[in-house]
Protein backbone atom coordinates (compact mmCIF):
# COMPACT_ATOMS: atom_id res chain seq x y z
CA UNK A 1 0.00 0.00 0.00
CA UNK A 2 1.86 2.50 -1.19
CA UNK A 3 1.46 6.22 0.02
CA UNK A 4 -0.45 4.86 2.75
CA UNK A 5 1.29 4.91 6.11
CA UNK A 6 1.61 0.93 7.30
CA UNK A 7 -0.83 1.54 10.20
CA UNK A 8 -3.67 2.65 7.65
CA UNK A 9 -2.92 0.66 4.64
CA UNK A 10 -3.28 -2.85 7.50
CA UNK A 11 -6.39 -1.31 9.35
CA UNK A 12 -7.76 -1.16 5.44
CA UNK A 13 -6.17 -4.01 4.49
CA UNK A 14 -7.87 -6.14 7.53
CA UNK A 15 -11.26 -4.26 6.95
CA UNK A 16 -11.27 -5.91 3.15
CA UNK A 17 -10.41 -8.90 4.08
CA UNK A 18 -12.82 -8.80 6.84
CA UNK A 19 -16.04 -6.68 5.28
CA UNK A 20 -15.44 -7.88 1.37
CA UNK A 21 -15.06 -11.31 1.86
CA UNK A 22 -11.53 -12.02 0.24
CA UNK A 23 -10.65 -15.15 -1.18
CA UNK A 24 -7.72 -16.34 -3.22
CA UNK A 25 -6.25 -18.75 -5.18
CA UNK A 26 -2.99 -19.32 -5.98
CA UNK A 27 -2.48 -21.43 -9.71
CA UNK A 28 0.64 -22.97 -11.31
CA UNK A 29 1.94 -22.79 -14.96
CA UNK A 30 0.28 -26.95 -15.14
CA UNK A 31 -2.83 -24.77 -13.99
CA UNK A 32 -2.45 -26.61 -10.70
CA UNK A 33 -3.50 -25.43 -7.58
CA UNK A 34 -0.93 -24.84 -5.44
CA UNK A 35 -2.50 -22.55 -2.76
CA UNK A 36 -5.64 -21.35 -0.99
CA UNK A 37 -7.17 -18.69 1.75
CA UNK A 38 -9.33 -16.28 3.15
CA UNK A 39 -13.36 -16.58 3.01
CA UNK A 40 -12.65 -19.38 0.35
CA UNK A 41 -16.34 -21.33 2.14
CA UNK A 42 -18.13 -18.24 0.90
CA UNK A 43 -17.51 -18.98 -2.26
CA UNK A 44 -18.12 -22.99 -2.07
CA UNK A 45 -14.82 -23.85 -2.55
CA UNK A 46 -13.84 -26.36 -0.22
CA UNK A 47 -12.07 -29.45 0.13
CA UNK A 48 -9.94 -28.10 -2.12
CA UNK A 49 -6.88 -30.13 -3.25
CA UNK A 50 -3.91 -28.75 -3.40
CA UNK A 51 -1.44 -30.29 -6.36
CA UNK A 52 -4.91 -30.78 -8.38
CA UNK A 53 -6.14 -28.88 -11.95
CA UNK A 54 -7.31 -25.97 -10.34
CA UNK A 55 -10.74 -25.38 -13.29
CA UNK A 56 -11.94 -29.39 -11.58
CA UNK A 57 -12.14 -27.58 -8.20
CA UNK A 58 -12.98 -24.07 -8.87
CA UNK A 59 -15.83 -24.23 -12.49
CA UNK A 60 -15.87 -20.72 -12.39
CA UNK A 61 -12.31 -20.94 -14.10
CA UNK A 62 -13.54 -23.13 -17.17
CA UNK A 63 -12.14 -20.94 -20.01
CA UNK A 64 -11.02 -18.25 -18.38
CA UNK A 65 -7.01 -19.91 -18.15
CA UNK A 66 -4.54 -19.25 -18.74
CA UNK A 67 -5.18 -15.24 -18.83
CA UNK A 68 -3.76 -13.30 -21.91
CA UNK A 69 -3.20 -10.29 -19.41
CA UNK A 70 -1.29 -9.52 -16.51
CA UNK A 71 -3.89 -8.65 -15.04
CA UNK A 72 -7.86 -9.70 -15.89
CA UNK A 73 -11.34 -8.53 -13.79
CA UNK A 74 -14.12 -10.54 -14.32
CA UNK A 75 -16.83 -8.50 -12.25
CA UNK A 76 -19.99 -9.21 -10.47
CA UNK A 77 -19.92 -13.24 -10.45
CA UNK A 78 -22.35 -15.71 -8.08
CA UNK A 79 -21.37 -18.63 -7.84
CA UNK A 80 -23.37 -20.34 -5.06
CA UNK A 81 -25.38 -19.16 -2.39
CA UNK A 82 -26.24 -15.77 -3.42
CA UNK A 83 -22.39 -14.00 -2.43
CA UNK A 84 -21.36 -12.01 -5.54
CA UNK A 85 -17.89 -11.46 -5.96
CA UNK A 86 -14.94 -9.85 -8.40
CA UNK A 87 -12.93 -12.14 -9.83
CA UNK A 88 -9.24 -10.74 -10.34
CA UNK A 89 -6.63 -12.69 -12.21
CA UNK A 90 -3.06 -11.36 -11.43
CA UNK A 91 -0.13 -13.17 -13.26
CA UNK A 92 2.82 -13.35 -11.05
CA UNK A 93 6.24 -14.93 -12.69
CA UNK A 94 5.19 -18.25 -13.35
CA UNK A 95 2.18 -18.08 -10.91
CA UNK A 96 -1.53 -16.89 -10.81
CA UNK A 97 -3.03 -15.22 -8.47
CA UNK A 98 -7.04 -15.70 -8.26
CA UNK A 99 -8.58 -13.01 -6.33
CA UNK A 100 -12.10 -13.01 -5.38
CA UNK A 101 -13.74 -9.60 -3.63
CA UNK A 102 -17.36 -9.41 -2.84
CA UNK A 103 -19.62 -7.00 -4.01
CA UNK A 104 -23.05 -8.85 -3.11
CA UNK A 105 -24.19 -5.26 -1.91
CA UNK A 106 -23.02 -3.73 -4.68
CA UNK A 107 -24.75 -5.91 -7.01
CA UNK A 108 -27.69 -5.87 -4.64
CA UNK A 109 -28.14 -2.30 -5.01
CA UNK A 110 -27.45 -2.08 -8.50
CA UNK A 111 -30.30 -4.94 -9.41
CA UNK A 112 -32.52 -3.04 -7.64
CA UNK A 113 -32.38 0.35 -9.62
CA UNK A 114 -31.87 -2.24 -12.47
CA UNK A 115 -35.15 -4.28 -11.64
CA UNK A 116 -36.73 -0.98 -11.68
CA UNK A 117 -35.89 0.15 -14.83
CA UNK A 118 -36.62 -3.39 -16.21
CA UNK A 119 -39.92 -3.45 -14.52
CA UNK A 120 -40.88 -0.50 -15.98
CA UNK A 121 -40.03 -1.06 -19.10
CA UNK A 122 -41.34 -4.30 -19.50
CA UNK A 123 -44.40 -2.67 -17.96
CA UNK A 124 -44.60 0.29 -20.59
CA UNK A 125 -43.55 -2.48 -23.48
CA UNK A 126 -46.76 -4.48 -22.21
CA UNK A 127 -49.08 -1.61 -22.09
CA UNK A 128 -48.13 -0.83 -25.43
CA UNK A 129 -48.37 -4.31 -26.59
CA UNK A 130 -52.06 -4.39 -24.78
CA UNK A 131 -52.94 -1.31 -26.93
CA UNK A 132 -51.80 -2.99 -30.06
CA UNK A 133 -54.16 -5.43 -29.43
CA UNK A 134 -56.64 -2.93 -28.01
CA UNK A 135 -56.37 -0.84 -31.38
CA UNK A 136 -56.58 -4.59 -33.23
CA UNK A 137 -59.58 -5.66 -31.54
CA UNK A 138 -61.22 -2.02 -31.57
CA UNK A 139 -60.38 -2.33 -35.77
CA UNK A 140 -61.75 -5.71 -35.55
CA UNK A 141 -64.91 -4.62 -34.32
CA UNK A 142 -65.12 -1.52 -35.78
CA UNK A 143 -65.19 -3.44 -39.30
CA UNK A 144 -67.05 -5.84 -37.86
CA UNK A 145 -69.66 -2.93 -36.72
CA UNK A 146 -69.71 -1.42 -40.33
CA UNK A 147 -70.33 -5.41 -41.73
CA UNK A 148 -73.42 -5.44 -39.25
CA UNK A 149 -74.71 -2.18 -40.63
CA UNK A 150 -73.90 -2.84 -43.87
CA UNK A 151 -76.11 -6.12 -43.58
CA UNK A 152 -78.27 -4.37 -41.51
CA UNK A 153 -78.78 -1.72 -44.27
CA UNK A 154 -79.17 -4.53 -46.91
CA UNK A 155 -81.38 -6.47 -44.83
CA UNK A 156 -83.57 -3.45 -44.52
CA UNK A 157 -83.29 -2.71 -48.45
CA UNK A 158 -84.44 -6.47 -49.27
CA UNK A 159 -87.53 -6.24 -46.76
CA UNK A 160 -88.41 -2.57 -47.74
CA UNK A 161 -88.03 -4.64 -51.32
CA UNK A 162 -89.68 -7.63 -50.39
CA UNK A 163 -92.89 -5.24 -48.57
CA UNK A 164 -93.09 -3.34 -52.07
CA UNK A 165 -93.27 -6.62 -53.67
CA UNK A 166 -96.11 -8.09 -51.48
CA UNK A 167 -98.09 -4.83 -52.05
CA UNK A 168 -97.26 -4.72 -55.86
CA UNK A 169 -98.63 -8.85 -55.74
CA UNK A 170 -102.14 -7.46 -53.73
CA UNK A 171 -102.08 -4.90 -55.98
CA UNK A 172 -101.99 -7.42 -59.00
CA UNK A 173 -103.84 -10.09 -57.37
CA UNK A 174 -106.66 -6.91 -56.60
CA UNK A 175 -106.38 -5.42 -60.02
CA UNK A 176 -106.99 -9.59 -61.29
CA UNK A 177 -109.62 -10.03 -59.04
CA UNK A 178 -111.65 -7.63 -60.24
CA UNK A 179 -110.47 -7.87 -63.97
CA UNK A 180 -111.59 -11.94 -63.31
CA UNK A 181 -114.83 -10.11 -61.89
CA UNK A 182 -115.25 -8.34 -65.05
CA UNK A 183 -114.50 -10.53 -67.26
CA UNK A 184 -117.03 -12.97 -66.04
CA UNK A 185 -119.53 -10.78 -65.96
CA UNK A 186 -118.63 -9.45 -69.68
CA UNK A 187 -118.75 -13.24 -70.57
CA UNK A 188 -122.36 -13.26 -68.97
CA UNK A 189 -123.19 -10.25 -70.62
CA UNK A 190 -121.58 -11.70 -73.78
CA UNK A 191 -123.32 -15.13 -73.79
CA UNK A 192 -126.63 -12.85 -73.41
CA UNK A 193 -125.94 -10.51 -76.15
CA UNK A 194 -124.85 -12.98 -78.54
CA UNK A 195 -128.15 -14.69 -78.50
CA UNK A 196 -129.69 -11.24 -80.03
CA UNK A 197 -126.60 -9.79 -82.22
CA UNK A 198 -123.51 -10.79 -84.36
CA UNK A 199 -120.49 -11.66 -82.20
CA UNK A 200 -118.60 -8.84 -82.91
CA UNK A 201 -121.66 -6.50 -82.32
CA UNK A 202 -121.96 -8.12 -78.61
CA UNK A 203 -118.42 -7.76 -77.99
CA UNK A 204 -119.14 -3.82 -79.16
CA UNK A 205 -121.75 -3.51 -76.61
CA UNK A 206 -120.08 -5.13 -74.14
CA UNK A 207 -116.83 -3.08 -74.56
CA UNK A 208 -118.92 0.15 -74.79
CA UNK A 209 -120.32 -0.60 -71.22
CA UNK A 210 -123.62 0.73 -72.08
CA UNK A 211 -126.53 -1.85 -72.09
CA UNK A 212 -129.33 0.99 -72.16
CA UNK A 213 -128.80 0.60 -75.48
CA UNK A 214 -131.02 -2.54 -75.55
CA UNK A 215 -134.31 -0.52 -73.70
CA UNK A 216 -136.92 0.56 -76.08
CA UNK A 217 -136.12 2.82 -78.77
CA UNK A 218 -136.70 4.16 -82.45
CA UNK A 219 -134.10 4.44 -85.37
CA UNK A 220 -134.03 4.23 -88.67
CA UNK A 221 -132.85 1.05 -90.03
CA UNK A 222 -132.17 -1.22 -93.02
CA UNK A 223 -134.26 -4.43 -93.15
CA UNK A 224 -133.20 -7.52 -95.19
CA UNK A 225 -135.32 -10.45 -95.28
CA UNK A 226 -134.56 -13.76 -96.96
CA UNK A 227 -135.93 -17.33 -97.71
CA UNK A 228 -136.04 -20.53 -100.19
CA UNK A 229 -138.70 -20.88 -102.43
CA UNK A 230 -139.83 -23.78 -102.79
CA UNK A 231 -138.44 -25.01 -99.87
CA UNK A 232 -142.27 -25.82 -98.47
CA UNK A 233 -142.77 -28.08 -101.04
CA UNK A 234 -139.34 -29.42 -100.86
CA UNK A 235 -140.05 -30.05 -96.94
CA UNK A 236 -142.90 -32.27 -97.37
CA UNK A 237 -141.70 -34.32 -99.56
CA UNK A 238 -138.18 -34.83 -98.26
CA UNK A 239 -136.68 -36.98 -95.07
CA UNK A 240 -136.58 -34.42 -92.21
CA UNK A 241 -133.18 -35.70 -92.29
CA UNK A 242 -132.17 -34.45 -95.25
CA UNK A 243 -134.88 -30.80 -94.72
CA UNK A 244 -132.19 -30.71 -91.65
CA UNK A 245 -129.43 -31.01 -93.72
CA UNK A 246 -130.13 -28.75 -96.04
CA UNK A 247 -131.17 -25.66 -93.27
CA UNK A 248 -127.79 -26.57 -91.75
CA UNK A 249 -125.58 -26.25 -95.40
CA UNK A 250 -127.94 -22.78 -95.62
CA UNK A 251 -127.08 -21.32 -92.13
CA UNK A 252 -123.46 -22.51 -92.45
CA UNK A 253 -123.15 -20.58 -95.69
CA UNK A 254 -125.36 -17.20 -94.30
CA UNK A 255 -124.68 -17.01 -90.88
CA UNK A 256 -121.01 -16.14 -91.29
CA UNK A 257 -121.85 -13.75 -94.25
CA UNK A 258 -124.21 -11.56 -91.82
CA UNK A 259 -121.55 -11.53 -89.32
CA UNK A 260 -118.75 -10.23 -91.48
CA UNK A 261 -121.09 -7.43 -92.66
CA UNK A 262 -121.95 -6.78 -89.06
CA UNK A 263 -126.12 -7.37 -89.53
CA UNK A 264 -127.80 -7.82 -86.53
CA UNK A 265 -129.59 -10.97 -87.37
CA UNK A 266 -132.94 -10.66 -85.54
CA UNK A 267 -134.56 -14.18 -86.12
CA UNK A 268 -134.52 -17.58 -87.76
CA UNK A 269 -137.73 -19.18 -88.71
CA UNK A 270 -137.56 -21.77 -90.57
CA UNK A 271 -135.91 -21.15 -93.80
CA UNK A 272 -136.20 -17.75 -93.19
CA UNK A 273 -133.94 -15.12 -91.92
CA UNK A 274 -134.18 -11.64 -90.50
CA UNK A 275 -131.33 -9.06 -90.47
CA UNK A 276 -131.01 -5.36 -89.84
CA UNK A 277 -128.57 -2.49 -89.64
CA UNK A 278 -127.67 0.57 -87.77
CA UNK A 279 -128.88 -1.18 -84.61
CA UNK A 280 -128.18 -1.67 -81.99
CA UNK A 281 -125.00 0.24 -82.73
CA UNK A 282 -125.67 2.22 -85.05
CA UNK A 283 -123.15 1.97 -88.16
CA UNK A 284 -122.14 3.98 -91.60
CA UNK A 285 -123.82 3.17 -94.65
CA UNK A 286 -126.31 0.95 -92.97
CA UNK A 287 -128.38 0.09 -97.02
CA UNK A 288 -124.71 -0.36 -98.68
CA UNK A 289 -124.04 -3.12 -96.51
CA UNK A 290 -127.65 -4.51 -96.40
CA UNK A 291 -127.49 -4.63 -100.34
CA UNK A 292 -124.05 -6.02 -99.80
CA UNK A 293 -124.66 -8.49 -98.00
CA UNK A 294 -127.86 -9.38 -100.04
CA UNK A 295 -125.49 -9.80 -103.03
CA UNK A 296 -123.01 -11.90 -100.99
CA UNK A 297 -125.56 -13.97 -100.00
CA UNK A 298 -127.08 -14.35 -103.33
CA UNK A 299 -123.68 -15.68 -104.43
CA UNK A 300 -123.53 -18.24 -101.90
CA UNK A 301 -126.98 -19.53 -102.40
CA UNK A 302 -126.29 -19.79 -106.21
CA UNK A 303 -123.40 -22.05 -105.34
CA UNK A 304 -125.36 -24.05 -102.73
CA UNK A 305 -128.40 -24.16 -104.67
CA UNK A 306 -126.78 -26.08 -107.77
CA UNK A 307 -125.11 -28.49 -105.19
CA UNK A 308 -128.79 -29.54 -103.97
CA UNK A 309 -130.22 -29.43 -107.98
CA UNK A 310 -127.52 -32.40 -108.24
CA UNK A 311 -129.25 -33.76 -105.48
CA UNK A 312 -132.43 -33.26 -107.03
CA UNK A 313 -133.76 -30.47 -104.65
CA UNK A 314 -135.38 -27.58 -106.65
CA UNK A 315 -134.86 -24.88 -104.04
CA UNK A 316 -134.40 -21.05 -105.19
CA UNK A 317 -133.62 -18.06 -102.81
CA UNK A 318 -135.19 -14.94 -102.66
CA UNK A 319 -134.22 -11.46 -100.64
CA UNK A 320 -135.99 -8.67 -100.00
CA UNK A 321 -134.72 -4.88 -98.67
CA UNK A 322 -136.05 -1.64 -96.79
CA UNK A 323 -135.20 1.02 -95.19
CA UNK A 324 -137.07 3.13 -92.79
CA UNK A 325 -137.84 3.83 -89.05
CA UNK A 326 -138.51 0.59 -86.52
CA UNK A 327 -138.84 0.54 -82.72
CA UNK A 328 -136.07 -1.72 -81.13
CA UNK A 329 -135.81 -3.31 -77.52
CA UNK A 330 -135.91 -6.06 -75.36
CA UNK A 331 -139.18 -7.90 -75.98
CA UNK A 332 -140.49 -10.44 -73.46
CA UNK A 333 -140.15 -11.45 -70.10
CA UNK A 334 -137.86 -12.37 -67.14
CA UNK A 335 -136.34 -15.45 -68.47
CA UNK A 336 -137.13 -14.95 -71.74
CA UNK A 337 -136.27 -11.69 -73.44
CA UNK A 338 -135.87 -10.73 -76.91
CA UNK A 339 -134.55 -8.29 -78.82
CA UNK A 340 -136.55 -7.35 -81.94
CA UNK A 341 -137.72 -4.52 -84.26
CA UNK A 342 -141.11 -4.34 -84.85
CA UNK A 343 -142.64 -1.71 -87.74
CA UNK A 344 -143.77 -1.35 -90.89
CA UNK A 345 -140.19 -1.32 -92.48
CA UNK A 346 -140.26 -5.09 -91.38
CA UNK A 347 -143.35 -5.81 -92.99
CA UNK A 348 -142.24 -4.20 -96.23
CA UNK A 349 -138.92 -6.07 -96.34
CA UNK A 350 -140.91 -9.43 -95.66
CA UNK A 351 -143.56 -8.98 -98.15
CA UNK A 352 -140.69 -7.75 -100.98
CA UNK A 353 -138.69 -11.38 -100.04
CA UNK A 354 -142.10 -13.16 -100.23
CA UNK A 355 -142.48 -11.25 -103.71
CA UNK A 356 -138.73 -12.39 -104.86
CA UNK A 357 -138.32 -14.75 -107.84
CA UNK A 358 -135.06 -16.89 -107.35
CA UNK A 359 -131.83 -14.99 -106.86
CA UNK A 360 -133.84 -11.66 -106.40
CA UNK A 361 -132.91 -8.54 -104.33
CA UNK A 362 -136.26 -6.84 -104.14
CA UNK A 363 -135.70 -3.31 -102.27
CA UNK A 364 -137.33 -0.45 -102.31
CA UNK A 365 -137.14 2.71 -104.43
CA UNK A 366 -135.76 4.55 -101.24
CA UNK A 367 -133.20 2.08 -100.94
CA UNK A 368 -132.87 1.99 -104.83
CA UNK A 369 -132.38 5.12 -104.68
CA UNK A 370 -129.55 5.29 -101.80
CA UNK A 371 -126.93 2.81 -103.97
CA UNK A 372 -127.78 4.54 -106.99
CA UNK A 373 -124.06 4.45 -106.70
CA UNK A 374 -122.75 1.27 -105.67
CA UNK A 375 -125.39 -0.98 -107.15
CA UNK A 376 -126.68 -1.71 -110.27
CA UNK A 377 -130.49 -1.70 -109.91
CA UNK A 378 -133.65 -2.05 -112.15
CA UNK A 379 -137.33 -0.79 -111.70
CA UNK A 380 -139.69 -3.52 -111.65
CA UNK A 381 -142.85 -0.82 -111.56
CA UNK A 382 -144.82 -0.94 -108.92
CA UNK A 383 -145.91 -4.17 -107.02
CA UNK A 384 -149.51 -4.75 -104.93
CA UNK A 385 -147.81 -6.41 -101.82
CA UNK A 386 -149.76 -8.62 -99.39
CA UNK A 387 -150.41 -6.27 -95.94
CA UNK A 388 -149.75 -3.33 -97.82
CA UNK A 389 -152.71 -0.64 -98.59
CA UNK A 390 -150.86 0.43 -101.93
CA UNK A 391 -148.64 -0.65 -104.82
CA UNK A 392 -145.16 -0.30 -103.70
CA UNK A 393 -142.45 0.82 -106.20
CA UNK A 394 -139.96 -2.24 -106.25
CA UNK A 395 -136.39 -2.98 -108.03
CA UNK A 396 -134.17 -5.39 -108.33
CA UNK A 397 -130.32 -5.74 -107.27
CA UNK A 398 -128.90 -6.97 -110.31
CA UNK A 399 -125.40 -6.82 -109.20
CA UNK A 400 -122.80 -4.30 -107.80
CA UNK A 401 -120.77 -1.79 -109.42
CA UNK A 402 -117.28 -2.43 -109.47
CA UNK A 403 -115.50 -0.21 -107.71
CA UNK B 1 -13.41 -44.24 -20.49
CA UNK B 2 -13.48 -40.91 -21.87
CA UNK B 3 -13.06 -37.97 -19.89
CA UNK B 4 -15.61 -35.75 -18.86
CA UNK B 5 -15.80 -32.45 -20.59
CA UNK B 6 -15.70 -29.30 -19.21
CA UNK B 7 -17.44 -26.19 -21.26
CA UNK B 8 -18.06 -23.10 -20.97
CA UNK B 9 -21.56 -21.99 -22.23
CA UNK B 10 -23.27 -18.11 -21.89
CA UNK B 11 -26.76 -17.47 -22.14
CA UNK B 12 -27.21 -14.30 -23.84
CA UNK B 13 -30.40 -12.56 -25.29
CA UNK B 14 -32.31 -9.11 -23.99
CA UNK B 15 -33.51 -8.74 -20.57
CA UNK B 16 -36.40 -10.67 -18.83
CA UNK B 17 -36.48 -13.03 -21.86
CA UNK B 18 -36.28 -16.11 -19.39
CA UNK B 19 -32.12 -17.09 -19.59
CA UNK B 20 -32.16 -17.53 -15.56
CA UNK B 21 -35.65 -19.40 -15.47
CA UNK B 22 -34.17 -21.76 -18.86
CA UNK B 23 -31.16 -22.51 -16.19
CA UNK B 24 -33.18 -23.55 -13.11
CA UNK B 25 -35.37 -25.23 -14.73
CA UNK B 26 -32.46 -27.19 -16.49
CA UNK B 27 -30.03 -27.33 -13.66
CA UNK B 28 -32.76 -27.20 -10.60
CA UNK B 29 -36.23 -28.07 -12.48
CA UNK B 30 -37.66 -25.76 -11.37
CA UNK B 31 -39.48 -22.37 -12.08
CA UNK B 32 -40.05 -18.95 -10.27
CA UNK B 33 -42.72 -16.57 -11.43
CA UNK B 34 -40.98 -13.94 -9.91
CA UNK B 35 -38.91 -12.17 -12.03
CA UNK B 36 -35.58 -11.09 -10.40
CA UNK B 37 -33.10 -9.46 -12.90
CA UNK B 38 -29.45 -11.04 -13.25
CA UNK B 39 -26.60 -8.51 -12.79
CA UNK B 40 -23.35 -9.45 -13.67
CA UNK B 41 -23.47 -13.32 -14.24
CA UNK B 42 -24.76 -16.26 -12.04
CA UNK B 43 -22.53 -19.14 -12.74
CA UNK B 44 -23.65 -22.83 -12.71
CA UNK B 45 -22.95 -26.27 -13.92
CA UNK B 46 -24.94 -29.83 -14.98
CA UNK B 47 -23.57 -32.20 -16.27
CA UNK B 48 -25.18 -33.66 -19.84
CA UNK B 49 -25.21 -36.91 -21.28
CA UNK B 50 -24.49 -37.76 -24.61
CA UNK B 51 -24.61 -41.02 -26.56
CA UNK B 52 -21.22 -40.83 -27.04
CA UNK B 53 -20.03 -39.37 -23.58
CA UNK B 54 -20.96 -36.50 -21.02
CA UNK B 55 -20.15 -32.90 -20.94
CA UNK B 56 -20.31 -30.86 -17.89
CA UNK B 57 -21.80 -27.47 -19.21
CA UNK B 58 -20.33 -24.04 -17.23
CA UNK B 59 -23.39 -22.05 -17.47
CA UNK B 60 -22.31 -18.43 -17.73
CA UNK B 61 -26.08 -17.02 -16.74
CA UNK B 62 -24.91 -12.75 -17.98
CA UNK B 63 -27.00 -10.09 -17.67
CA UNK B 64 -29.64 -9.08 -19.88
CA UNK B 65 -29.51 -6.91 -22.53
CA UNK B 66 -31.08 -4.10 -23.07
CA UNK B 67 -28.71 -2.17 -25.35
CA UNK B 68 -26.31 -4.14 -27.25
CA UNK B 69 -23.36 -2.44 -26.47
CA UNK B 70 -23.74 -2.86 -22.82
CA UNK B 71 -22.69 -6.92 -23.26
CA UNK B 72 -19.24 -7.51 -21.34
CA UNK B 73 -17.30 -9.58 -24.03
CA UNK B 74 -15.11 -9.99 -20.75
CA UNK B 75 -17.75 -12.74 -19.84
CA UNK B 76 -17.10 -14.71 -22.94
CA UNK B 77 -14.01 -15.12 -22.74
CA UNK B 78 -12.95 -19.08 -22.75
CA UNK B 79 -16.94 -19.99 -24.27
CA UNK B 80 -17.18 -22.81 -26.22
CA UNK B 81 -20.42 -22.04 -27.26
CA UNK B 82 -23.20 -19.98 -26.35
CA UNK B 83 -27.71 -20.11 -25.89
CA UNK B 84 -29.19 -17.55 -27.51
CA UNK B 85 -32.82 -16.69 -26.32
CA UNK B 86 -35.36 -14.41 -27.41
CA UNK B 87 -39.09 -13.88 -25.76
CA UNK B 88 -41.72 -15.17 -27.98
CA UNK B 89 -44.24 -12.59 -26.96
CA UNK B 90 -41.69 -9.52 -27.86
CA UNK B 91 -40.18 -9.82 -30.98
CA UNK B 92 -38.21 -6.79 -30.48
CA UNK B 93 -35.66 -9.65 -28.35
CA UNK B 94 -35.72 -11.96 -31.23
CA UNK B 95 -33.70 -8.54 -33.39
CA UNK B 96 -31.55 -8.55 -29.73
CA UNK B 97 -30.49 -12.31 -30.34
CA UNK B 98 -29.65 -12.11 -33.93
CA UNK B 99 -27.72 -8.75 -32.79
CA UNK B 100 -26.01 -10.82 -30.35
CA UNK B 101 -25.09 -13.31 -32.63
CA UNK B 102 -23.44 -10.93 -34.88
CA UNK B 103 -21.38 -9.05 -32.37
CA UNK B 104 -20.07 -12.57 -30.57
CA UNK B 105 -19.22 -13.69 -34.07
CA UNK B 106 -17.57 -10.45 -34.70
CA UNK B 107 -15.01 -10.83 -31.44
CA UNK B 108 -15.09 -13.97 -30.30
CA UNK B 109 -15.03 -15.84 -34.25
CA UNK B 110 -17.50 -18.61 -34.85
CA UNK B 111 -19.03 -20.18 -31.90
CA UNK B 112 -21.79 -23.00 -31.72
CA UNK B 113 -24.86 -21.92 -30.63
CA UNK B 114 -28.65 -22.46 -30.16
CA UNK B 115 -32.12 -19.99 -30.51
CA UNK B 116 -34.59 -20.21 -28.19
CA UNK B 117 -37.71 -18.57 -28.39
CA UNK B 118 -38.68 -18.82 -24.79
CA UNK B 119 -42.36 -18.56 -22.80
CA UNK B 120 -44.07 -21.14 -25.61
CA UNK B 121 -46.42 -20.92 -23.02
CA UNK B 122 -48.21 -17.70 -23.54
CA UNK B 123 -50.09 -18.85 -26.60
CA UNK B 124 -52.19 -16.05 -26.52
CA UNK B 125 -49.45 -13.55 -26.28
CA UNK B 126 -47.27 -14.94 -29.11
CA UNK B 127 -46.31 -12.69 -31.05
CA UNK B 128 -43.36 -14.08 -32.97
CA UNK B 129 -44.25 -15.09 -36.85
CA UNK B 130 -43.75 -18.43 -37.73
CA UNK B 131 -42.19 -17.55 -41.08
CA UNK B 132 -39.55 -15.82 -38.94
CA UNK B 133 -38.16 -18.95 -37.12
CA UNK B 134 -38.69 -20.77 -40.58
CA UNK B 135 -36.15 -17.86 -42.18
CA UNK B 136 -33.50 -18.23 -39.46
CA UNK B 137 -34.06 -22.27 -39.59
CA UNK B 138 -33.58 -21.98 -43.41
CA UNK B 139 -30.27 -19.95 -42.45
CA UNK B 140 -28.84 -22.63 -40.60
CA UNK B 141 -29.60 -22.05 -37.13
CA UNK B 142 -30.40 -24.44 -34.69
CA UNK B 143 -34.10 -22.65 -33.36
CA UNK B 144 -36.79 -24.22 -31.24
CA UNK B 145 -39.02 -22.47 -28.83
CA UNK B 146 -39.27 -23.72 -25.04
CA UNK B 147 -41.06 -22.76 -21.88
CA UNK B 148 -39.46 -22.35 -18.92
CA UNK B 149 -42.45 -22.41 -17.06
CA UNK B 150 -43.45 -26.14 -18.54
CA UNK B 151 -40.06 -27.24 -18.85
CA UNK B 152 -40.89 -27.66 -23.03
CA UNK B 153 -37.55 -27.81 -25.08
CA UNK B 154 -35.59 -27.17 -22.54
CA UNK B 155 -33.53 -30.48 -22.56
CA UNK B 156 -33.28 -31.04 -26.35
CA UNK B 157 -32.00 -26.96 -26.44
CA UNK B 158 -29.22 -27.82 -23.49
CA UNK B 159 -28.55 -30.87 -25.25
CA UNK B 160 -27.69 -29.62 -28.74
CA UNK B 161 -25.60 -27.18 -27.50
CA UNK B 162 -24.04 -29.89 -25.70
CA UNK B 163 -23.31 -32.01 -28.64
CA UNK B 164 -22.16 -29.15 -30.75
CA UNK B 165 -19.48 -27.96 -27.85
CA UNK B 166 -18.37 -31.44 -27.48
CA UNK B 167 -17.34 -32.30 -31.36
Amino acid sequence: MKGLPLPVAEQLQALIYRERALAYLLIDDAQKLIGAGGHLDVYGLTNLRIGEPAVEQAFFLEGLLPPDETAFIVPSIEVVGGRVADLHLLREADTLWVVLLEVTAERDAARRMQQKAYDMTLAQEREAQLNRQLQAANSALLATQHDLETSRAALIRSHNEVQAQAAELAAWNKTLEERVAAQVAEIERMARLKRFFAPSLAELIVSSGNEQILESHRRDIAVLFCDLRGFTAFSESAEPEEVMAVLRDYHAALVPLIQTFEGTLDRFVGDGLMVYFNDPLPCPNPVDRAVGLAVAMRDAMAALSRTWRRHGHQIGFGIGIAQGFATLGQIGFEGRFDYSAIGTVINTAARLCDAAKDGQILVTSRVAAAVAETAEVRELGPLTLKGLSRPLAVCNVEALKVA
Amino acid sequence: MIPTLQKKICMLGGFSVGKTSLVRRFVESVFSETYLTTVGVKIDKKTVALPDRTVTLILWDLAGEDDIGSLRMSYLRGAAGYVLVADGTRPATLEVAVSLRRRVEADSGPLPFVLLVNKSDLEDQWAVRDAEIADLRHSGWWVDSSSARTGEGVEDAFSAIAMRVAR
